[in-house]
């Protein structure tokens, strides 16, 4: 081995063997167990070939958790880029006590997302709903996690709130790329703040805004930490995102490799979808 | 991962030449109380020194023992879904034969052999809960309320209630477990226990036995609060021990929760009046720990003497007093006063399981019923239950 590359090989090797244990293993562990009956504790279980993927396609309960998490994830997205590209645009701007704003902002990253749905929930289900009677508002004056139909928009709403501030903070690294020259070019042949979004900053910051997007689509798409502090997938099953459906159903259901085979689709489908955005993303990249 | 970090903490060496016993339980409520109760022991047996395990998220943490082959000497938990999963798994000592069964009340026994459908005796009844409705005994003085005995006695007091303006239940149904009190109540009651014995054999449906249960359950909704979907359990104890409902459908276990809202709470309790014959009425009395032993633990002997240590009139005394809680051990009384009206049932084993303990967890029976009860189709809602069923035994 070369000398000078020693050091690489330290770095890279116990980081592939680190990720091999902890991360492929069990990922081939799982979809072997998705061809069985497991139960998740029991010293026994049987092959049954593709029984479980079968039962997966006739079980509403997934079906119903698919357009759940679809739903979510798709407004999810679009709000957090318009809001986090809207912030980022303000804080890139020179105004007084930026770098205040700044953090202000990033703090929601900070929080644990466990922490930040607790709180919520409180302010979901004991303050608005007061503000909601003061103000003689009916459809703020009870609880909206515990209505079929509402429930989701309660889970995007903290959602968002705590995913703009790692948008924010790469749409701001992405305004910060821009040489400010183009801005002057562009003021002295007068173009407008309009026109100059959509001719410099926009597409200039087209890459980070393809990252944005994948990142904010997978990590709305993996879905589960504030749903189980917001509304445990409830009521009924109205907010049961798919990686609820693999906990619950799993391991408190006792119905491992079926979940299992759950999480093998589930991972094809997320691979799939990033995949494709990239791709389409990236074209748009260097279309310009 | 976990199973790696798991084994490295729980490694069970006797270096100081005692029988180490491992007591795994599942109440966090009743951790301080045992650790004392095993201090004692402990102190009086030179030769055994028995350890209380008691994690967070204990049945999933157990589960994940079973599968590593790392099981507890003993194991405490409740007759519930998974004690039937692990018993039917043969992991647990067959006690049918052990002296630890004379003492306890045979009514429990029977109730474990139902819950898992077999012969052996697996588990060692001890604590049981109730489930009824609790009441307001100040508020229902104020009034001049009795307590309902019938069914129509019920809607009529509540009725009642709600005409001078108040809240006759406090609902917390944001929790999905709490909309399956009222169905854990009137099922049992109104159809009985067998119903699950013969829907594991497919020779009955939720459809042809289930609707009065969820006709009376939707009914009880009329005398709820304006946000009966957007309060949960914790909501609830505060807002029933600050005296804003007259009557809240809840377990025994959630009287400690209330009292430290607000000591001064009279809190009474009776059973659920599921029909309007009051001498059939049983009350809902499940089993809310049972001891276990590991079948490979080569310490059979001293897990034994511990639990019998457990089940002496003393020390379960202390227990069931300190949780609310009944004993499974005959001739040992509950004197706290809010649960006084349950003693005779108890006493006379007119008691009854709780519907879910026969309901696969994977069933999901509480989202189930919590979504019925926002739409309130019945015949959706029983399709809804044998078809879950029906799937998760397909998949087994």
């Amino acid at each position: 081995m070369n000398k000078r590359m020693a050091p690489y090989y330290w770095m890279t090797v116990p980081a592939v063997v680190l990720f091999f244990v902890f991360m492929t293993l069990p990922a081939i562990q799982g979809i072997y167990y998705s061809f069985t009956n497991y139960n998740g504790f029991g010293k026994q279980y049987d092959f049954v070939g593709f029984k479980n993927y079968f039962n997966l396609f006739r079980d509403d309960n997934v079906g119903n958790a698919y357009w759940f998490t679809f739903k979510f994830a798709i407004v999810v997205t679009i709000l957090t880029n318009i809001l986090s590209l809207l912030i980022a645009l303000g804080l890139n701007a020179k105004i007084k006590f930026r770098n205040f704003f700044r953090g202000i902002y990033f703090l929601p990253n900070i929080l644990s997302v466990l922490i930040v749905g607790y709180i919520f929930n409180y302010l979901f289900s004991n303050v608005f709903p007061i503000w909601g009677q003061n103000l003689g508002i009916n459809a703020l004056s009870t609880n909206i996690l515990g209505s079929e139909s509402l429930a989701w928009i309660g889970i995007v709403i903290v959602a968002v709130w705590q995913s703009v501030a790692l948008n924010t903070i790469l749409y701001l690294a992405g305004l910060q790329t821009i040489s400010p020259t183009l801005y002057e070019a562009s003021s002295i042949d007068g173009a407008g703040k309009w026109r100059e979004f959509w001719s410099i900053t926009f597409p200039l910051i087209a890459p980070f805004f393809t990252i944005n997007m994948v990142l904010a689509m997978k990590n709305s798409l993996m879905v589960f930490d504030q749903i189980v502090a917001l509304t445990n997938g409830g009521p009924g099953r109205a907010t049961q995102s798919i990686s609820h459906l693999i906990y619950t159903g799993g391991f408190e259901g006792g119905e491992y490799a079926y979940q299992s085979a759950n999480s093998v689709i589930y991972f094809i489908v997320i691979a799939v979808i990033s995949i494709l955005q990239i791709r389409f993303l990236q074209r748009r990249e260097m279309d310009l | 991962m976990m199973a790696v970090l798991l084994s490295s903490c729980t490694s069970r060496d006797s270096a100081n030449g005692k029988v180490q016993i491992e007591f795994f339980q599942n109440k966090p409520e009743a951790k301080a109380t045992f650790d004392d109760l095993i201090q004692t022991f402990n102190a009086a047996h030179a030769d055994i020194q028995v350890t209380q395990v008691n994690p967070p998220d204990a049945e999933t943490v157990l589960k994940t023992r079973v599968v590593k082959n790392d099981i507890p000497d003993i194991m405490a938990m409740g007759a519930t879904d998974t004690y039937s999963t692990l018993a039917q798994s043969d992991i647990f000592t067959d006690l049918t034969d052990s002296s630890l069964v004379q003492t306890i009340d045979p009514n429990y026994i029977q109730m474990l052999k139902d819950v898992t459908g077999m012969d052996e005796v697996t588990g060692i009844p001890y604590a049981t809960n109730a489930n009824g409705i609790m009441y307001n005994k100040t508020l229902f003085n104020e009034m001049g309320l009795d307590v309902p005995k019938t069914w129509d006695e019920l809607i009529a007091t509540a009725q009642q209630i709600k005409d001078a303006g108040k809240i006759p239940f406090y609902f917390t149904y944001k929790d999905d477990w709490q909309t399956n009190l009222p169905f854990n109540a009137l099922g049992p009651n109104l159809v009985g226990i067998d119903f699950y014995l013969e829907r594991r054999e497919n020779k009955v449906t939720f459809k042809e036995k289930y609707r009065e249960v969820a006709e009376k359950q939707l009914e009880l909704m009329k005398y709820g609060h304006s946000d009966n979907f957007g309060k949960a359990y914790s909501d609830g104890n505060r807002a029933f021990a600050n005296g804003e409902a007259f009557m809240y459908i809840q377990g025994t276990w959630a009287i400690p929760e209330i009292r430290k809202a607000n000591p001064n709470v009279d809190i009474g309790f009776f059973p659920f009046p599921t029909g309007n014959d009051a001498s059939q009425i049983k009350l809902v009395n499940g089993i809310d720990s049972l001891f276990t032993i590991a079948a490979d633990t080569p310490n059979r002997a001293q897990a034994e003497e511990f639990i019998a240590f457990l089940l002496e009139p003393e020390n379960i005394g202390r227990y069931i007093d300190e949780q609310t809680l009944f004993s499974a051990v005959e001739g040992v009384k509950q004197d706290d006063p809010a649960v006084q009206e349950l003693m005779p049932y108890i006493e006379q084993g007119k008691v009854i399981d709780f519907a879910d303990h026969y309901i696969p967890a994977a069933v999901q029976l509480n989202s189930i019923v919590q979504s019925f009860l926002q739409n309130q189709n019945i015949d959706n809602y029983l399709d809804t239950l044998d078809k879950e069923w029906d799937k998760v035994a397909n998949r087994r």
